[in-house]
C-alpha cells in the first residue's frame, strides 16, 4: 500500500532527517514509528502525503508514486493526526471536522462555508464515534480540553473515508491516560474504516500496546522493523541511542502495565536492520 | 549527568558564559544621537515655538504674563463659538416657489425690520420690514442631512476599499501568493495606495469624475485599500500555520485553506481594522468637501471662511457626536460578530 524506495531527506541546513529509507507498509496495519525526538518520525510520515518532498528516492501511495502532480488525487485518501491537533481554535467543532472534507466540495460551498447536510450529518456520526455528543457541535475549539480536541482531530482525519492515516505523534501533549484512550480510538476507527495507520511515537509501551508493527528510528536511519514483541531492549536502547532514559521516564508514567502484544496476524518478519 | 563531576563540569561552564545585558555605551552612544536630531527637528519644526507660545498662555491664564497670542485667540473663538447655531432662518424672498400656506414642519413666518445705515443723518434706521421663514432646529436638520450624506460616503469608502484589499491581501501575503512578482506588485500597490493622501486623490478624482460624492469614495476607498491590504496580508502571514498545514494536508487548495483556516483565525483582527477604517473614512470624509468630493465639508470650510463660528462649532459637535456613535454601534457589532 505504502512504499518508500530510498526516500532520503536531507534539510537546507543539513539535517540529514531520514537517511535512505525503504520500507513496504501494507494495507490495513497499525504501524508505529518509533523513536525520539529528532529522529525522523514526522518527516517520514509527511513524506507520505506530501508535505515534506524527498530529496532523492520516493514514496508511492497504493501505486501512485507521491509527488507535485499526483497530491490533489493523494492527499484526500490520507487522513492526517497532528501532535498539537492544529484545529482552528475560533471555529466550532463541527466545522473543523467538515473542513477535513474541503476537497471534496465545490469551491462556492467552501467559500461560503455551506456544507452539503449529508456531510453534515456525516461529521455528526464521526463525532459521536469518538465519543462526542450534540452539546459540542457549536462550541468552540478553544473551549475542549486537548483530549477532546485531539477527538476532534481524529474525526476530522477520517471525514473523507482515508484509507490511509498519518497520526503525527498523536498523543505527544496528552497525560497517560487520555494518551491510551486516543490510541484506542484511533486503532478502533481505522478498524472500523478499514484503514491503514501510520502512526509515530516516542512512548514504548503505547507502540508496544497499540502497534502490530515497529519501525524504529534513530538519527534519521531505520535501525529497527518488527512485531512489538521482537523488540528487545538492546533494540530499545539503540533506538533512544544516549537518551535511553526517555523510553523508562515514559514507562513509567504509563497506568497500566504493558500487555504483550498479539502479533499474530503480523504478516512480515521481524527484521532488526541495524 | 550521572556523577558529581558532570555536575561541577556543567556549574564550571556557565559561569564561563557569555551574558548580553539589555543596555550598555552603544544604547547610550544612541540615546544621546537621537536627542541631538530631534533637538535639531525640534528648532526647524518650530516645536520650541509651539511650547514656548502654549507656556506663555498658560502662565497668561494664571496672571503671570501680560500677553499671549495663543490665549488671546482662543478666547476670541471660544467666545464667538457660542451660543451653538441651532434655529435657521431664511429671508422668503430668497425661497423659490415658497408656498406660505404648506410650510415645513415646526417653522414659522416672522417679520423682522430692515436696518440700514443713514449717511445723512449718521445713524441706523428702519426701511420697512421683510419676512422670514424661521426653523426652530433648521441648521441642526441641515447639518443631520449633510452628516448622514457623510456617513454614506465613508461607509462605501469602507466597502471599496475591503473590496480592493481583499485580493491585495491574497496576492501580498506570503504561502498564498503564486509567485514573487504577484508579491512584490501586491505589496508596491498597497504601498503606493498608502502614500496618495485621501485629500490630493479627491481632488484628483473631483478633476476626472467631476464634484461630488464618487470622488470622496473613490479617495477614500482607494487611500484605505492600502492600508487594509497590508494588514490583512500580514495577518494571513502570521497566523498560524498548524491549521493551515492540517487542511492541506487534506488536499485542499489554498483559497479554501484561506477561507477555512485563515480567516477564522484572523476575523477579529480583520474586523477590528474595518471598524478602524470606517471611523477613519467617516473622519476623512468631512473635510473632503473642501476640495469639492462631497459630505459635511462644503458647508464647514464656507462657515468657516464668513466666519460663522457658531456655526463650524455646530457643525463640530455633531461630528463628534456621530463618530461616537458611530464608535459605539460598531465596537457592539465587532463584538457580537467575533462571539458569533
Amino acid at each position: 500500500m505504502i512504499h518508500f524506495q530510498n526516500a532520503t531527506k536531507q534539510y537546507a541546513d543539513g539535517t540529514m532527517a531520514v537517511d535512505d529509507l525503504t520500507l513496504s507498509i501494507p494495507k490495513g496495519q497499525f504501524c508505529v514509528l518509533l523513536g525520539a525526538s529528532g529522529a525522523g518520525k514526522s518527516t517520514v510520515l509527511k513524506m507520505v502525503n506530501g508535505l515534506v518532498t524527498p530529496t532523492s528516492g520516493h514514496v508511492e501511495f497504493e501505486g501512485t508514486r507521491v509527488e507535485p502532480s499526483t497530491l490533489a488525487a493523494v492527499r484526500p485518501r490520507i487522513g492526517m493526526v497532528h501532535q498539537q491537533f492544529n484545529l482552528v481554535l475560533r471555529s466550532t467543532i463541527l466545522r473543523n471536522v467538515l473542513a477535513g472534507a474541503l476537497p471534496s466540495i465545490p469551491l462556492w460551498r467552501a467559500m461560503f462555508a455551506a456544507f452539503p447536510l449529508d456531510l453534515q450529518r456525516k461529521a455528526c456520526g464521526l463525532l459521536q464515534q469518538v465519543g462526542l455528543d450534540e452539546r459540542h457541535l457549536c462550541r468552540r475549539a478553544s473551549q475542549l480540553s486537548g483530549g477532546q480536541q485531539q477527538r476532534v482531530a481524529i474525526a476530522r482525519a477520517f471525514i473523507l473515508d482515508p484509507t490511509l492515516v498519518l497520526a503525527d505523534e498523536p498523543v505527544a501533549s496528552l497525560d497517560p491516560e487520555i494518551s491510551r484512550d486516543i490510541l484506542e480510538l484511533l486503532k478502533r476507527a481505522s478498524c472500523d474504516h478499514d484503514a491503514t495507520v501510520m502512526c509515530s511515537l516516542h512512548q514504548l509501551d503505547l507502540a508496544r500496546e497499540f502497534a502490530d508493527r515497529i519501525v524504529g528510528f534513530a538519527n534519521g536511519r531505520m535501525v529497527f522493523d518488527g512485531a512489538p514483541h521482537k523488540l528487545d531492549e538492546a533494540t530499545v536502547r539503540h533506538i533512544y541511542g544516549s537518551r535511553s532514559e526517555e523510553p523508562a521516564a515514559a514507562a513509567a508514567t504509563a497506568t497500566t502495565s504493558i500487555p504483550t502484544p498479539d502479533a499474530g496476524d503480523v504478516s512480515f518478519a521481524a527484521t532488526e536492520v541495524a | 549527568m550521572n556523577d558529581n563531576s558532570d555536575i561541577a563540569k556543567v556549574g564550571f561552564a556557565a559561569e564561563k558564559w557569555e551574558l548580553r545585558q539589555p543596555y550598555g555605551p552603544k544604547t547610550f552612544g544612541l540615546l544621546f544621537i537621537a536627542a541631538v536630531i530631534l533637538a535639531v527637528s525640534a528648532h526647524r519644526s518650530e516645536v520650541d515655538k509651539g511650547i514656548a507660545e502654549t507656556g506663555r498662555a498658560v502662565a497668561y491664564s494664571v496672571g503671570l504674563a501680560e500677553d499671549s497670542k495663543v490665549a488671546t485667540g482662543t478666547k476670541k473663538f471660544v467666545d464667538e463659538s457660542f451660543p451653538l447655531v441651532i434655529s435657521n432662518k431664511t429671508a422668503v424672498s430668497r425661497i423659490e416657489d415658497f408656498d406660505p400656506d404648506n410650510l415645513p414642519l415646526f417653522s414659522s413666518i416672522i417679520e423682522e425690520p430692515i436696518k440700514k445705515f443713514d449717511a445723512e443723518k449718521n445713524e441706523v434706521v428702519t426701511a420697512g420690514h421683510e419676512e422670514y421663514l424661521y426653523q426652530p432646529v433648521g441648521y441642526v436638520t441641515f447639518v443631520g442631512e449633510l452628516l448622514l450624506e457623510t456617513l454614506e460616503l465613508a461607509v462605501w469608502g469602507t466597502i471599496l476599499s475591503i473590496g480592493i484589499a481583499i485580493p491585495l491581501a491574497y496576492f501580498g501575503a506570503k504561502g498564498y501568493s503564486p509567485n514573487r512578482f504577484s508579491y512584490s506588485v501586491a505589496r508596491a500597490v498597497c504601498s503606493f495606495n498608502r502614500a496618495i493622501p485621501e485629500l490630493i486623490a479627491a481632488l484628483i478624482f473631483a478633476f476626472t469624475f467631476g464634484p461630488g460624492s464618487v470622488a470622496g469614495i473613490l479617495a477614500l476607498g482607494i487611500h484605505t485599500s492600502g492600508f487594509l491590504g497590508k494588514f490583512f496580508a500580514d495577518d494571513i502571514e502570521n497566523s498560524a500555520k498548524g491549521p493551515q498545514e492540517a487542511l492541506f494536508s487534506t488536499g485542499a487548495s489554498k483559497i479554501r485553506v484561506l477561507r477555512l483556516s485563515v480567516i477564522p483565525q484572523i476575523l477579529p483582527q480583520v474586523l477590528a481594522y474595518c471598524q478602524y477604517i470606517l471611523e477613519r473614512n467617516f473622519r476623512s470624509a468631512t473635510v473632503l468637501g473642501i476640495v469639492g468630493a462631497g459630505g459635511i465639508g462644503v458647508e464647514l470650510k464656507g462657515r468657516w471662511d464668513q466666519f460663522d463660528y457658531g456655526h463650524v462649532s455646530t457643525i463640530l459637535l455633531a461630528i463628534f457626536l456621530t463618530v461616537l456613535a458611530l464608535e459605539t454601534f460598531t465596537q457592539r457589532m465587532r463584538t457580537r460578530l467575533i462571539a458569533e
